[in-house]
């Protein structure tokens, strides 16, 4: 017995070593094959060539059109999330499970599902048309682009707000009333600056996905050369008119995009977890 | 004067059914009861957080019970004090005075004298997160404070304080009564509170007030069962200490003196409970330091146990088993011996009051 024991923790010591070999190489592994991925597609197009696709008029319309469209649904995801957030966060009311049901659907929704629902709606129903006529003309317009963006984006942004305000104590606001605050003065001057991380965490994210939203646009808003040429639908014309410079260069600034986006977040605040 | 008059009001699982309740100007008013009476609630509704059910709230000759709460005049601290954390020490003490637009020179004014007086300027660009349970509690009834308001509501202020902070703090309170005479409701479940601020009590159970009254009344006389049980300690006696050697001689309001083991001194109260206060027909010899005759004035049943209540040149209130009361042929006038250890007085100063 006395001489077993040992044998035993040995054959358990090596079991542990086994299984931090396995994991720790399969980690290098998986690093590995992303970085090398991604590597390849930077490192494509020479930098002279890169250059040149980058100043062609095309991407720069690209550039543009997707820093316009993605801002602007940035700030109207921003306008429409915050009140909706804070009831959630605040408020009891009726059929409260079955609103935050429907708000959520859209981040499982895939994006292309999202389209064909816009679509559907501005091109078939009455209201649509009425829109339409109004001159707030969606389909196949860089309108639609916005529009299609704030459906796919504005999910995430309640979430993330709704659960900065759900962290904060009422009693601050009760404080801040008792201190000569209005409703709405004791939320914009205590409760909203003190989600400043989860506001500027949602921001950058919204805006980022907005930059790369693809399927939602496509179908609301068309993949028409120089109209609605955002970046991601750039990527799509080029390659699927065999142009890879161009595609390439689309690409690479996506991912300097997502690169700047993450090391936002992480310098925002460490404590919202969104990824 | 702050009257309610049957106030109910339930938000989810806390209520607040039927309370009355008159506050006299100036007064310190302490409101006891377990966790989950509703106290929170009662003190968030008289600063108008929340809109009650039914009933009224009178401040002075108006009535409030509608009024938003920024226009009460009523202040509030928290346990947690609930300072802005992304303002300074001292954008949280005036903030109050941005939302009345007090002139900038009188802002500033306001907020160096509640420095002072709190002894926090040190603290003024300092964030809230990087300051001690005291400093922090100090900035916030600097804040409530400085507005000047006819009522301040603290709610269970020194719970979240260590036990020298705390004692600092209640020193505090008394003093802030003092100097600025504003009118106190205090939520608390600390007897030493009670004792050392208090001016009357209330105790507050399932959302009901059971009893109100003078601080010693109360103690001497409550209502119920679970108002005797609540409070359990049965006796507090104002009175003056002095040093007697390594312990303290306490002498009463009505000339008796008694020893405690404490070395405070000075104006102090001195807590009993009921049921270390040892009866006999006759003094015997024993270790402890206290043996002081009396009258029965009253005997009153409470379940498996009697208090008897008795006259030793102040109120002294000793619980004894049914079948002792029996054996001392216990009655209104007995003269009577009651012995009790000097460390068994707990011994707290008694504030300025």
């Amino acid at each position: 017995m006395a001489r077993r024991r040992p044998v035993a923790g040995d054959r358990r010591n090596n079991g542990r070593l086994l299984m931090r070999r396995f994991s720790l190489s399969l980690s290098a592994i998986v690093f590995l094959a992303i970085g090398i991925i991604l590597l390849t597609l930077v490192t494509y197009s020479p930098l002279p060539a890169l250059a040149a696709s980058l100043a062609s008029p095309e991407i720069q319309f690209a550039i543009l059109l997707s820093l316009v469209t993605s801002t602007v649904s940035t700030l109207v995801c921003i306008a429409l999330a915050i009140p909706v957030a804070y009831s959630l966060s605040r408020y009891r009311f009726f059929g409260k499970r079955v609103v935050e049901l429907v708000l959520t659907l859209p981040l499982t929704l895939p994006p292309l599902v999202a389209g064909i629902a816009l679509l559907l709606f501005f091109g078939t129903t009455p209201w649509g048309k009425a829109l339409d006529q109004a001159g707030f003309g969606v389909i196949f317009t860089p309108l639609g682009i916005i529009v299609a963006e704030v459906f796919v984006n504005l999910p995430y942004m309640i979430r993330i707000l709704r659960s900065s305000f759900s962290a904060i104590n009422p009693r601050y606001e009760y404080v801040a009333k008792t201190l000569g605050c209005t409703e709405s003065g004791a939320f914009l001057r205590v409760t909203l600056p003190m989600a400043r991380s989860g506001l500027l965490a949602g921001t950058v994210i919204t805006w980022s996905k907005a930059m790369g939203e693809f399927g939602a646009v496509l179908m609301l808003a068309g993949a028409t050369t120089m109209r609605t040429e955002t970046l991601p639908i750039a990527l799509y014309l080029n390659i699927s008119g065999g142009d890879l410079d161009l595609a390439v260069a689309a690409a690479t600034i996506l991912i300097l995009i997502s690169l700047v986006t993450l090391c936002a977040v992480e310098y925002f605040d460490r404590d919202v977890h969104v990824f | 004067m702050l009257r309610i008059e049957s106030l109910s009001i339930t938000l989810g699982e806390f209520s607040v059914r039927d309370v009355s309740l008159e506050i006299r100007p100036g007064e310190y008013f302490i409101i006891l009861g377990p966790t989950g009476a509703g106290k929170t609630v009662l003190l968030e509704t008289i600063a108008g957080i929340h809109t009650p059910d039914s009933g009224r709230i009178i401040l002075g000759d108006k009535e409030i019970t509608a009024t938003e709460p920024r226009l009460r005049k009523i202040g509030m601290v928290y346990q947690d004090y609930m300072l802005f954390p992304h303002l300074t020490v001292e954008d949280n003490i005036v903030f109050g005075l941005r939302q009345r637009k007090v002139p900038k020179e009188k802002q500033q004014a306001l907020v160096a004298e509640m420095c002072a007086f709190l002894e926090i300027g040190h603290l003024k660009k300092r964030y809230p997160g990087t300051l001690s349970g005291g400093e922090q509690q100090r900035v916030a009834l600097a804040r409530a404070l400085v507005l000047k308001p006819e009522i301040l509501l603290l709610d269970e202020p020194l719970s979240a304080l260590d036990g020298r902070t705390r004692e600092r703090m209640r020193r505090e309170l008394s003093r802030i009564r003092k100097c600025t005479g504003t009118t106190i409701i205090q939520i608390t479940h600390h007897f030493d509170d009670v004792f050392a601020l208090a001016d009357r009590i209330a105790i507050m159970r399932e959302g009901q007030i059971i009893q109100t009254g003078e601080t010693s009344e109360v103690f001497l006389h409550p209502v119920d069962t679970f108002v005797a049980e609540f409070l359990g300690i049965g006796n507090i006696i104002r009175g003056t200490s002095s040093r007697s050697g390594d312990i303290a001689r306490i002498m009463t309001r009505h000339g008796t003196a008694f020893f405690a083991a404490s070395g405070l001194t000075g104006d102090v109260v001195a807590t009993l409970h009921a049921e270390d206060v040892i009866l006999s027909e006759a003094p015997f010899a024993s270790s402890a330091r206290n043996c002081l005759s009396g009258t029965v004035t009253e005997i009153i049943p409470a379940g498996s146990t009697i208090r008897v209540i008795l006259d030793v040149g102040f109120p002294l209130t000793a619980l004894l088993t049914r079948e002792s009361c029996h054996e001392l042929h216990l009655e209104p006038g007995s003269t009577v011996c009651a012995t009790f250890k000097a460390s068994a007085v707990h011994v707290i100063p008694a504030g300025s009051i």
